[in-house]
């Protein structure tokens, strides 16, 4: 077998061979150093990611990795085809693109790396012309030491769950979720997890919880569109179950103003009129409930001008009137009160009031929550829990939230259960399990 | 248990909605100046490559393959930031009960109806330019509206791969980087004007340039035209001497003398004749069809990838 060796392709990959293995050395001394499993090292494209989680650059780290598996396919078809010199000539343009690519992602993660290291920019010179060398120092070298090590989650358990279900009430929104899951990057991610309440018709209910804590998944999940495992009642009706007819008794103002600006407020208003109304409607309802929203929301004098010519202010009551032309039950503000200033915001929260007071529900999201504090009923704490899923710290009425979390203002209650890395106090666990706790005394 | 009797607006209805809104930004948003524009295009190409339109092998090839381009450059901006430029609107709108169908279905009655007026007014600028039409008729008593449907097949084909282009990219900037490229290759695989190793012919079906132009070279009977360029080359040549002679100006001299100009172009046509240009309905016919089933393609994966409107990450 001996004699078939042929030792111009030893000669040629040889090279290549020896230098992955160097580098799968030396990634692996990084990844020891940074938390990373080991074994890791030596799996291609799982070490390129892993090595831009060393770096603190996990989004350019899933594009260096799907960069690296193209780059490899195009390597191994180019290895096939061979022979075939117009195959070899048409697969050598994608492998020049990728290897640039990948070349620019190198750089940005070997920068991020050169941060978690605390090392001069400098350094980025010797990764780009001797980067084999260089990293063989970095991995081997005990000089080199990361300031930062890749949070692993294996093992943490998160705070205790209440586990279970809250009564559906006639005259309430009922929310259990057991679990909200998603896919990201191969990876399951628990985003929401043992959230349980009953949120009482006529209230204003503000929603507060840091980055990352769930607002808008567990929006999504409430209004059902994007489901999780569930049960949202909306007064004895299954908002799952019923969605396609639901989903007009639900009003989801989003944060930005997304309408088009090269039409007039009346047409704006009339289209989504006609979208979300019932066919049933007669044309003078429909005009007078339109003339309605529009005095509410202030919006009359200007129903002839463009959307593209209102002030910050029009343009947002403009976006939540299109929401509440159908008259929503349930009533959701991502961020209503954002780019206003602190007047503006009071005059549009008191709007939100007297909506609630109709006996709606109203659910908001707002990071500035203390200038109108005094109008809402209640507070929806989420938290971050040590396994990074989001977690019900606390709901119940805005007094006693200060009490429960021994704390003055909204704002130092969000300190209190953000991360510590956040610049909060890293208390989420404990105050979701504090809730848990006292749930199960009410519930029994 | 509370009952829902109520229903709401459906597909056809919201369509009509979305199609007032569309008229709407034709007027405030200067849609409209695309008409104008393909005046311009138009006139540009019939001034440059319109003289021997229908009236010899080469000019038809270039001309047709010329009224393509005008034809996808049209289709190609009519559209091609209709959708990304409103992908946050829409995905709110999709959230309150928007049916992709009818946003999508709206979109193809406004094009198709920007797509006819644009055809009309590069029609109208061609006839105004005397450029000369096809002189037979294959389907209708009119040479022009034959003409005129092949036009309006390869915009509105170009127009819906736009459409596509638009309900797949997340922001205007990517649409108008994928476009040029989209152009480059409608340009490259039209199939006759550009000559393409045979392994690279199949390609050309994907084009709608490759169809257009073999219709309208077709509906101008391509075969039936005199072809020019082997007697302008050998023109340039009459003074070459062989032994002392002049044979090439002799035997122009003898062709002139007895008439034979027409007759000797009309030969060196009958060796480069094109059996896919054969003035035949059933090859019109055949484009047309292409044409059609891409656009009806384009369209159903501009409606599969809106769908997944709800994935996009804020």
């Amino acid at each position: 077998m001996a004699g078939n060796i042929d030792y111009t392709d030893i000669n040629r990959i040889g090279p290549q061979v020896l230098s992955y293995l160097l580098i799968s050395l030396s990634y692996l001394g990084i990844f020891h150093k940074c938390g990373v499993n080991k074994l890791f090292a030596f799996i291609p494209a799982v070490r390129e990611y892993n090595i831009a989680l060393c770096a603190d650059k996990e989004k350019e780290g899933r594009t260096y990795t799907v960069l690296t598996c193209l780059y490899y396919v195009d390597v191994i078809a180019g290895f096939i085809f061979q022979g075939d010199i117009r195959v070899t000539m048409f697969l050598a343009i994608p492998l020049l693109g990728l290897y640039v690519a990948l070349f620019i992602y190198g750089i940005k993660i070997y920068q991020g790396l050169i941060q978690i290291f605390e090392r001069k920019r400098k350094w980025i010179w010797a990764f780009i012309f001797f980067k084999t060398l260089t990293l063989f120092i970095w991995g081997l070298s005990r000089k080199f030491q990361p300031s930062k090590k890749v949070v692993s989650l294996k093992g943490v358990s998160g705070a205790k769950e209440l586990g279970e279900d809250i009564k559906a009430s006639d005259n309430a929104l009922t929310v259990n979720i057991s679990k909200r899951t998603a896919i990201d990057f191969f990876k399951k991610k628990v985003l929401l997890k043992d959230i349980h309440m009953s949120i009482p018709k006529g209230h204003l209910v503000l929603l507060l919880g840091g980055s990352g804590a769930g607002k808008t998944t567990y929006l999504n999940a409430v209004t059902g569109y994007e489901k999780a495992d569930a049960r949202i009642m909306l007064g004895q009706q299954d908002v799952y179950e019923d969605y396609e007819k639901m989903k007009y008794d639900i009003g989801f103002v989003p944060q930005a103003d997304l309408m088009r600006g090269t039409d007039t407020v009346e047409m704006t208003l009339l289209d989504a009129a006609l979208m979300r109304l019932p066919v049933e409607m007669s044309v003078m309802e429909r005009e007078n409930r339109m003339a309605y929203v529009l005095d509410l929301f202030g919006l009359t004098a200007v129903k002839n001008s463009l959307v593209d010519k209102l002030s910050g202010g029009q343009r947002k009551r403009l976006s939540i009137a299109l929401e509440f032309i159908t008259d929503p039950e349930l009533f959701i503000l991502d961020e209503p009160d954002s780019g206003l200033d602190g007047v503006v915001a009071r005059k549009l929260f008191e709007k939100l009031r007297e909506i609630a007071d109709e006996g709606k529900i109203v659910i908001v999201i707002t990071h500035t929550p203390d200038r109108v504090i005094d109008l809402f009923d209640d507070v929806i704490v989420l938290a971050k829990d040590a396994r990074r899923t989001g977690r019900l710290a606390y709901y119940g009425p805005v007094d006693k939230a200060y009490e429960f979390f021994g704390k003055e203002s909204m704002e130092d209650i969000l300190l209190s259960i953000n991360q510590k890395d956040e610049g909060g106090e890293g208390r989420a666990d404990e105050f979701v399990e504090k809730y848990a706790d006292l749930m199960k005394e009410k519930v029994g | 248990m509370e009952t829902y009797e109520y229903t709401h607006r459906g597909r056809g209805a919201q369509t009509f909605i979305y199609l007032g809104k569309l008229f709407r930004m034709f007027l405030f948003q200067n849609d409209w100046k695309v008409l104008p524009m393909s005046a311009i295009i138009a006139a540009l190409v019939a001034f440059a490559v319109g003289a021997n339109l229908f009236d010899t092998m080469e000019g038809t090839l270039m001309g047709t393959f010329a009224l393509s381009c005008v034809c996808v450059w049209n289709g190609f901006f009519n559209s091609i930031q209709m959708i990304c430029r409103e992908r946050a609107i829409v995905k709110r709108e999709h959230r309150a009960g928007l049916h992709i169908t009818s946003y999508v279905a709206a979109h193809m009655i406004y094009q198709a109806i920007l797509c006819i007026l644009q055809v009309c007014i590069t029609l109208f600028v061609c006839q105004f330019m005397k450029i000369k039409m096809p002189e037979k008729c294959l389907f209708t008593p009119w040479p022009a509206v034959d003409l005129g449907i092949t036009l309006f097949l390869v915009t509105y084909c170009a127009d819906m791969l736009a459409l596509l282009v638009s309900a797949f990219s997340k922001t205007t900037t990517a649409a108008m980087t994928i476009m040029p490229f989209l152009l480059i290759v409608e340009l490259l695989f039209s199939g006759s004007f550009f000559t393409l190793p045979d392994e690279a012919m199949p390609f050309t079906n994907l084009t709608a340039t490759k169809w257009g132009l073999t219709a309208m070279c077709s509906q101008g009977d391509y075969n039936s035209l005199p072809m020019v360029s082997v007697w302008n080359n050998a023109l340039k040549m009459k003074d070459v001497e062989v032994e002392g002679d002049k044979p090439l100006l002799t035997a122009f001299q003898y062709i002139e003398q007895n008439d034979m100009r027409d007759d000797f172009l009309m030969a060196s046509a009958a060796q480069n004749q094109n059996p896919e240009f054969n003035y035949d309905a059933k090859i019109v016919l055949k484009c047309w069809a292409w044409l059609i089933i891409w656009t009806a393609v384009y369209v159903i994966a501009a409606i599969i990838l809106l769908e997944f409107i709800d994935k996009d990450k804020r």
